[in-house]
């Protein structure tokens, strides 16, 4: 990122090579929409080059980066007075199940990922950037300037909140075979 | 451990994030404690089951491709913006050379030709050079780019002799110029004409009109050099009247080297 700053624009392909699975994955998960995050990966690295003069190298990069990705979602909705439901951020080839016969055929983490995205969207980011960014509960504080201890409160009650939708996803089916572990194997 | 030290505790433990004296307090607690243990039991299902959610795969090459396009973009602005801005490749700077070269060749030509015929030619180089600089000077100080005319002005200095072109344009620059250097390096530029009245008028009127501090003080810096007495009372009324402390003591000081009292 120095090197860019320092006007060797090239360099910033590098840090998309290096960079860009991650924030797609982030914005997909947040979105749930892979169209959309691709164009919100763009327009991060985008904004990156514009505000290349801002990030002050004493912070890790990546902390800088899913700051400008957060914020290029929010903007993205902002602008399009946009309501981020599951059915309306699901691409066009995955059309959203609405019929309890769909709902039957729904595999287990297909139906979570449901229950994820009825989650309200604070609560996802957390789950997303704990669970699938690995990130620390320390680096998400500081991501979102909340103390560390609200961040393990939050992440328990998103969790918990999660598993009752998914729960209640599981009591509409016809036959009520409940298919979810009851036990984690890693315990 | 207490049943809310394991609500605390849970997602550092569903995260594998805790030291193996937490791990072995907080599984002891779960053998004692139904509910905990159901509760643990259920999140941490769903911390696993997270991780059955395939993620989906971008279109990395096409995004790449967008992303490239947008950097070439971007170094080009770049290298526009961090070029020189006076070109040796410019039109007018090529044609000043040739025409340059062309009356070099003459003159010299001339010169091998016969002894005599020397003197009129050097003066008609000369001629022609002054005339190129007067050109160059005023196509420079007629640009849309502020640094492009504070050339212009600066460059006027080179230029031999006393054009009446050069001092219209000058004047017209301390008028009207938008950008407050270039206003400035006029009024100096315009020192080397200070014995025409025009100018000594122009440098009075200016002292009205002129809003700038900077360019203020420069015209009273100019009237004091040139013993302007007829700018006195453009000199009062700054003494009182301008909003700038520093401009109202400058002007009571050029009152006072003009020999008036103030």
């Amino acid at each position: 990122m120095q090197a860019v700053q320092r006007g060797d624009l090239a360099k910033l392909g590098s840090l998309f090579d290096r960079h860009h699975l991650a924030v797609f994955d982030f914005l997909a998960r947040m979105t749930g929409s892979r169209a959309i995050a691709e164009d919100l990966v763009q327009d991060v690295f985008e904004r990156i080059l514009k505000y290349r003069a801002t990030w002050r190298g004493d912070a890790p990069f990546s902390a800088w980066l899913f700051r400008i990705a957060r914020n290029a979602r929010a903007d993205y909705y902002r602008k399009r007075e946009f309501t981020a439901t599951y059915t309306d951020a699901m691409d066009g080839e995955d059309p959203a199940p609405g019929p309890e016969a769909t709902l039957e055929n729904e595999s287990e983490a297909a139906r979570l990922q449901r229950a994820l995205m009825l989650l309200r969207a604070d609560k996802r980011e957390l789950i997303v950037l704990a669970r699938y960014r690995e990130m620390k509960y320390e680096a998400i504080a500081e991501l979102l300037e909340v103390d560390v201890g609200t961040i393990k409160v939050r992440v328990h009650r998103s969790l918990k909140e999660l598993r009752d939708i998914f729960l209640t996803l599981e009591s509409r089916l016809p036959c009520n075979v409940t298919k979810f572990p009851k036990s984690s194997p890693t315990i | 451990m207490q049943c809310d030290e394991v609500s605390e505790k849970l997602p550092d433990y569903l995260a594998s994030r805790v030291d193996e004296v937490t791990r072995v307090s907080l599984e002891h607690h779960l053998q004692g404690c139904a509910a905990c243990l159901q509760e643990v039991e259920g999140l941490a299902a769903t911390w696993v089951s997270l991780g059955g959610i395939p993620s989906a795969a971008p279109d990395s090459r096409a995004m790449r491709a967008r992303l490239d396009a947008l950097i070439e973009r971007e170094q080009e602005n770049q290298a526009r913006f961090s070029k020189p801005r006076f070109k040796w490749n410019h039109p007018l700077v090529t044609a000043c050379a040739a025409t340059l070269v062309l009356a070099l060749g003459v003159v010299l030509g001339r010169a091998t030709e016969s002894a005599p015929a020397a003197p009129p030619g050097v003066a008609a180089l000369h001629q022609e050079l002054r005339d190129l600089k007067q050109m160059v000077t005023l196509s420079l100080m007629q640009q849309q780019s502020a640094s492009e005319r504070l050339r212009g002005v600066s460059f006027s200095n080179q230029v031999d002799g006393s054009g009446d072109e050069i001092v219209t344009a000058l004047l017209d620059t301390l008028r009207h110029d938008t950008n407050v250097n270039v206003r400035l390096a006029s009024v100096d530029a315009l020192k080397r004409f200070a014995e025409r009245d025009v100018v000594r008028r122009a440098a009075i009127d200016a002292l009205d009109t002129q809003r700038s501090p900077l360019v203020q003080m420069a015209l009273i810096d100019f009237v004091v050099e040139t013993q302007e007495r007829g700018a006195v009372g453009a000199l009062r009324k700054l003494s009182t009247a301008a909003p700038n402390e520093t401009v109202r003591t400058r002007a009571a000081w050029g009152i006072k080297h003009l020999g008036v009292e103030s």
